[in-house]
C-alpha cells in the first residue's frame, strides 16, 4: 500500500516537473521549428528549408558578432571571477558595517534596472573621456558581472572554516600557498558557478551593451535588435539552435560520462550532498581513484577551453592588425538597410574600408552622435531628426562638388526634403515612403465593414480588437490629427488634446500597439486592419503568394493624407572623414547602385536613375509607388522643438496609461 | 588578527572597481534626476511620480510583479522539494536546465511566446486540433504576467533549491521521531530553514518585474503602461533623461527596500542564487 502511494506520489512529481520543463523549453522549440520555416514571417509555415543555416555561416556579422559575444563573455566572466573572488575573501575578513556596506553596494547592479545602468555607465565613461569600443563593453560586463560572482562565493566561504587557513600557516605555508592548496579548493564550486552565471547574464545582456557599444562592435543581441525594424531574420534562430544543441551536448557529456561512475558506487549512500553546490557533485563514498579521474576530466576541458580561447584572441588580434586600414569610413546605417554587397563594391572600387554600424530607432541614435561618444562620418536618420540634428548643430554640409551623383534624385524628393532641410545643404534623400493603412480582405468580410479609406474608419466600433496601432508618438497622433483635419505637425495644444481625447476613445478597439510587429501579425491574420510603413508592402505582397493564404492584404493611402517620410543621408559636424563620407554618398546615388539596394531593401527609392532601370510592372505598382495624387495632402514630419516634444509625450503617457 | 587585515585589502580592486563603475555611475543619474534641462536643482523629476499616469503605471508595476513573483514561489518551491528529495546528486545538471533558456537571446525567446499565444499561435492551434475551447491572453496582463515568471523562474528556483539541499536529512528525521507529520514538518522545520531562499528569490524575481519594459512591450501589446515603459520611453523615446533619471531614483526605494530585507533574513547569503 505504502509502495503504491509512493509510486503515485512520484508520477505526480514526474509529471510537475515535465510540466515545468515544457513551460521552460517551448519557446526554445519554438525557435528551433522557425529556424527551417522558410517564411520569413513569425506567424506563418512556408515550407521546411535550412537556408537560414547556409546564410548564418555565409554571414559575416553574424560570425562577428558570434565571436565578439563569446570573447566578451568569456573575457568578462574571467576576469569578473577574479576580482570578484578576491574581494569576496576581502569582504569576508572584513567587520560588520564595512561588509554590510560593501554588500549593500554590491546588489545595486543586479537590482538596478538594466536601462538606468547602461545609461549611467554610457555617461561616465564620457564624462571621463574613455571612447566608446569594444573596452568599454567589456568594462560594463565586468562591472555587472562581480556582483554575481561575489554572490557565488560568499556562501562558500561561510562554510569553510577560517582556521583550516591558520593551521596551514602555522604549518609554514605562505599566504599565497595556504590559499591555493586550502581555501581554493573548497570554494571552487562557487567561484565556477559564479564564472557560469557571469557568463550568462554577459551573454543575455542586450540593454547594457547598447549604450556602451562603439563603433564596429556588434555582439549577437545588439545585432538581434538591430534587426527589429525590419523583423527578425530566422538566420537568428538557426544560431540560437546551434547555440542551443552545442551546449546541449557539451552538458550531457561533461554531466553524464562521470556522473555514471558515481553513480553506481555513490547508490545507497543517501541524499547526495547538495551543498556543492553547481560543480561539486555529493557522494561521499567515492574512491579516490575516481575523484581523481573525474578531477583529471574537469582539468583537461578547462585547460582545453583556455587554450581555445587564447588560440582565437591571438589569432583575431593578428587578423585585425593584418586588415588595420588608414583609409576608414564609420557607417551608422538602420538594421537591414542596405544590400551587403554593395558595402564590398564600395570598398572595391574605393580602397576604404567601411565600418557599418546599426542602429534601431532615430531616438537610440541621437544621443550616440550628441555625445559624440562614436565619432560616424556619415548617418541615415529620418526627416524630423535631421532637423533636429541641423537645428542644434550636429550635422556639416555636404560639399555637393563632391557628389555629382544627386543630380539622378528626383526633384520632387529635394524639394520635399526642404521641409527638414530648407536648402537642400544637409541631406541627401536615401528611401521614402507613406503610411498608410493595411487591411485583411477577408477578415473585414467577416465583419461586414467596407474596405477601409481613410483614417477615420479606424474608429468604427465593429473593429473591436482588430485594429493594430503605431506604438509611436508622432505616428499615432499623426492618425488622429489628420482624421480631425489638422496638420500633423500642429503644435497648437488645443488641437492635440483633441487628437488625443481621439486616441483614447479608440483604444477600447486597439488589439495592440507595436512597431514592427504590424507585418507578422496581418501576414498570420491576426488583426483586420493595421496602422504600416509603406516600405514592407512588396514583401507582404510576395509572402501572402508564396503562402497560398486564403486572404489577401490591401494597402491604402487614407483621403485626409498621409506621412510622408524620408530617410537621408547626413554627415554629423564630428565626421573625421568627410570626404570619404561625400565619396560613400556620391556610389549610392549611382543609378546602378540605388536599384540593387532598392531591389533588396524594397522601400521606394528617391533615385530616378534607378527608377528607370526598374520593370515596368514593379514601376507600376502603386503600393510601392503610389500615385502623385494620393499624396496631395501628405506631409513630412518636422521637429517641433522640445518644447513640443514634451507634450506630445505627455499625451501620449495619457493614452497609454488609460 | 594580523593576517586578517592583509586579507581584507583583496577587496581593494573591486572597492576601486565599485566606485568607478557602480558609484560615480548612480551619483551621475542622482545628479540628472535632481536638475532640470538647464542643470539648477530641482525635485521636479522625482516628484514627478505623483502624476496619475505614473501612479498608476507604478501600481499597475507593482501589482504585475507581485502576482508573477507569487506565483514564482507556488510553482518553484514544490519544484525545488521535488527536486531535493530526488537523489538526484546532480545539482549541476538541474540548475544548468534552468539556466540553459538564458542563453538564447531574450528578445527571441519573449517572441517566440508571442508566436505561441497569438490569436492564430500555436498554442490556440493545438486547442483547435483538440476541440478544445482557444485562450486570449496574448495583450493582455495575463500574457505580461506569464513572460514575467517565464523569464524569472530560474531566480526563484534556484536560491530555493540552493538552501533546501543544505538541510540536514537527519533534522528531519529527528523531526519525525518526535512525532511530527509530513506537515508539521514543512510548517515548523522545512520552511522556516528556508526563509533566506525564499527572500532572495522573491527580491530577485520582483525588482526585474518591477522594472521590466520588453515584456509588457511584447506580450502586453503596449497597451499597458508600466513604469518600466516610462523610464525606457523618457529615456529612448522622450530624450528627457531628466525625468528619467529621477523616476529611477524613485524606483530604487524599492531596491534599498529588498536590499534591507536581503541583510535581514538572509545575513549569511545562504539563499544565494548559485
Amino acid at each position: 500500500m505504502k509502495n503504491h502511494t509512493s509510486k503515485l506520489k512520484r508520477f505526480f512529481q514526474d509529471f510537475y516537473l515535465v510540466l515545468v520543463l515544457i513551460f521552460l523549453y517551448a519557446p526554445i522549440a519554438t525557435m528551433m521549428v522557425l529556424s527551417f520555416n522558410s517564411s520569413k514571417s513569425r506567424t506563418q509555415w512556408g515550407g521546411f528549408t535550412l537556408d537560414w543555416y547556409t546564410q548564418m555561416f555565409d554571414s559575416s556579422a553574424i560570425t562577428a558578432a558570434l565571436y565578439n559575444t563569446l570573447l566578451i563573455a568569456f573575457l568578462s566572466a574571467a576576469i569578473a571571477t577574479v576580482i570578484g573572488t578576491a574581494a569576496a575573501i576581502g569582504i569576508s575578513s572584513m567587520k560588520r558595517i564595512p561588509r554590510t556596506i560593501m554588500m549593500g553596494v554590491n546588489n545595486i547592479p543586479v537590482l538596478n534596472s538594466d536601462i538606468v545602468t547602461g545609461i549611467s555607465l554610457m555617461l561616465t565613461f564620457i564624462a571621463f573621456g574613455i571612447s566608446l569600443g569594444f573596452k568599454t563593453i567589456l568594462l560594463a560586463h565586468i562591472s555587472f558581472n562581480i556582483p554575481y560572482v561575489i554572490l557565488s562565493v560568499m556562501p562558500k566561504l561561510r562554510q569553510t572554516s577560517k582556521s583550516t587557513y591558520e593551521a596551514a600557516m602555522d604549518l609554514g605555508a605562505g599566504p599565497v600557498q595556504a590559499f591555493f592548496k586550502v581555501v581554493f579548493p573548497d570554494i571552487m564550486p562557487g567561484v565556477l558557478s559564479g564564472f557560469l552565471m557571469a557568463f550568462t547574464m554577459s551573454l543575455d545582456d542586450f540593454i547594457i551593451t547598447h549604450f556602451t557599444r562603439g563603433a564596429g562592435i556588434n555582439t549577437l543581441s545588439t545585432l538581434i535588435y538591430s534587426e527589429v525594424r525590419r523583423g527578425i531574420k530566422p538566420s537568428m534562430y538557426a544560431l540560437s539552435t546551434v547555440i542551443f544543441l552545442t551546449v546541449l551536448t557539451l552538458l550531457l557529456i561533461t554531466n553524464f560520462a562521470p556522473e555514471n561512475a558515481q553513480k553506481a558506487d555513490a547508490a545507497g549512500t543517501g541524499r547526495a550532498n547538495g551543498t556543492d553546490g553547481v560543480f561539486g557533485k555529493g557522494g561521499k563514498r567515492l574512491t579516490t581513484q575516481q575523484i581523481q579521474k573525474r578531477k583529471t576530466i574537469k582539468k583537461g576541458l578547462l585547460v582545453a577551453a583556455a587554450f581555445c580561447v587564447v588560440v582565437s584572441v591571438c589569432f583575431s588580434t593578428y587578423k585585425y592588425y593584418l586588415v588595420s586600414h588608414s583609409d576608414e569610413l564609420y557607417v551608422y546605417n538602420w538594421g537591414e538597410y542596405i544590400d551587403d554587397s554593395v558595402i564590398e563594391e564600395f570598398e572595391e572600387e574605393t580602397g576604404i574600408h567601411v565600418t557599418y554600424d546599426l542602429f534601431e530607432t532615430n531616438e537610440e541614435m541621437y544621443p550616440i552622435i550628441e555625445a559624440g561618444a562614436v565619432q560616424y562620418d556619415v548617418v541615415c536618420p529620418s526627416d524630423y531628426m535631421i532637423q533636429k540634428m541641423v537645428e542644434n548643430g550636429l550635422l556639416a554640409e555636404i560639399n555637393f562638388e563632391n557628389v555629382p551623383n544627386i543630380s539622378y534624385i528626383d526633384e520632387k524628393y529635394m524639394k520635399q526634403s526642404q521641409s527638414f532641410d530648407p536648402q537642400n545643404r544637409y541631406a541627401v534623400p536615401y528611401c521614402w515612403g507613406t503610411v498608410g493603412i493595411l487591411y485583411n480582405t477577408k477578415r473585414i468580410e467577416e465583419l461586414g465593414v467596407p474596405a477601409p479609406t481613410k483614417w477615420a474608419d479606424l474608429w468604427d466600433p465593429r473593429y473591436d480588437g482588430e485594429i493594430l496601432m503605431q506604438d509611436s508618438v508622432r505616428d499615432a497622433f499623426m492618425v488622429a490629427l489628420k482624421s480631425l483635419g489638422y496638420s500633423m505637425n500642429t503644435s497648437d495644444v488645443e488641437e492635440l488634446r483633441e487628437a488625443k481625447d481621439l486616441l483614447i476613445a479608440q483604444k477600447p478597439l486597439v488589439q495592440a500597439y507595436v512597431i514592427d510587429q504590424v507585418r507578422d501579425k496581418m501576414i498570420g491574420g491576426e488583426a483586420a486592419v493595421g496602422v504600416i510603413y509603406s516600405g514592407e508592402m512588396l514583401y507582404i505582397q510576395e509572402e501572402v503568394e508564396n503562402l497560398g493564404l486564403d486572404y489577401s492584404l490591401e494597402y491604402v493611402i487614407p483621403e485626409e493624407g498621409t506621412n510622408i517620410w524620408l530617410d537621408a543621408w547626413v554627415i554629423p559636424a564630428n565626421a573625421q572623414n568627410k570626404e570619404n563620407a561625400e565619396k560613400w554618398i556620391n556610389f549610392l546615388c549611382r543609378p546602378d547602385i540605388a536599384k540593387k539596394n532598392f531591389e533588396y531593401i524594397t522601400y521606394p527609392t528617391p533615385n530616378k536613375g534607378a527608377f528607370d532601370l526598374l520593370d515596368e510592372e514593379l514601376q507600376n505598382n502603386k503600393a510601392v509607388f503610389p500615385d502623385v495624387e494620393k499624396l496631395k495632402n501628405g506631409e513630412v514630419f518636422q521637429y517641433l522643438g522640445d518644447d513640443v516634444d514634451t507634450i506630445y509625450n505627455e499625451f501620449w503617457k495619457e493614452v497609454k496609461a488609460k | 588578527m594580523n593576517r586578517l587585515l592583509q586579507k581584507k585589502y583583496l577587496a581593494a580592486p573591486y572597492a576601486v572597481w565599485m566606485t568607478g563603475f557602480t558609484i560615480i555611475p548612480l551619483l551621475m543619474i542622482v545628479y540628472y534626476g535632481l536638475t532640470d534641462k538647464s542643470g539648477a536643482f530641482t525635485l521636479d523629476n522625482v516628484l514627478a511620480i505623483g502624476t496619475a499616469e505614473h501612479v498608476k503605471a507604478l501600481v499597475l508595476a507593482l501589482g504585475l510583479s507581485f502576482i508573477s513573483t507569487v506565483l514564482c514561489l507556488l510553482i518553484a518551491y514544490p519544484l525545488a522539494m521535488i527536486l531535493r528529495n530526488r537523489n538526484i546528486g546532480q545539482g549541476s545538471f538541474m540548475v544548468f536546465v534552468f539556466i540553459l533558456p538564458m542563453w538564447m537571446n531574450f528578445l527571441l525567446r519573449t517572441l517566440a511566446w508571442q508566436t505561441l499565444l497569438e490569436k492564430n499561435g500555436v498554442i490556440n492551434g493545438i486547442l483547435s486540433f483538440l476541440h478544445l475551447p482557444n485562450i486570449a491572453i496574448i495583450n493582455t496582463p495575463a500574457a505580461i504576467i506569464l513572460g514575467m515568471v517565464y523569464n524569472f523562474l530560474p531566480f526563484m528556483v534556484l536560491p530555493l533549491y540552493n538552501v533546501l539541499a543544505k538541510i540536514d536529512n537527519n533534522v528531519l528525521y529527528a523531526a519525525r521521531d518526535l512525532g511530527a507529520d509530513g506537515l508539521q514538518t514543512f510548517i515548523h522545520v522545512i520552511f522556516p530553514l528556508s526563509i533566506p531562499g525564499v527572500i532572495s528569490g522573491i527580491t530577485m524575481v520582483f525588482i526585474p518585474a518591477l522594472t521590466t519594459f520588453v515584456i509588457s512591450n511584447l506580450l502586453g501589446g503596449s497597451k499597458i503602461l508600466l513604469i518600466g515603459n516610462v523610464i525606457e520611453q523618457e529615456f529612448t523615446k522622450g530624450s528627457n533623461w531628466n525625468l528619467g533619471s529621477g523616476l529611477s531614483l524613485v524606483l530604487m526605494i524599492f531596491i534599498f527596500i529588498s536590499m534591507g530585507l536581503l541583510a535581514k533574513y538572509d545575513k549569511n547569503g545562504e539563499g544565494s542564487t548559485f
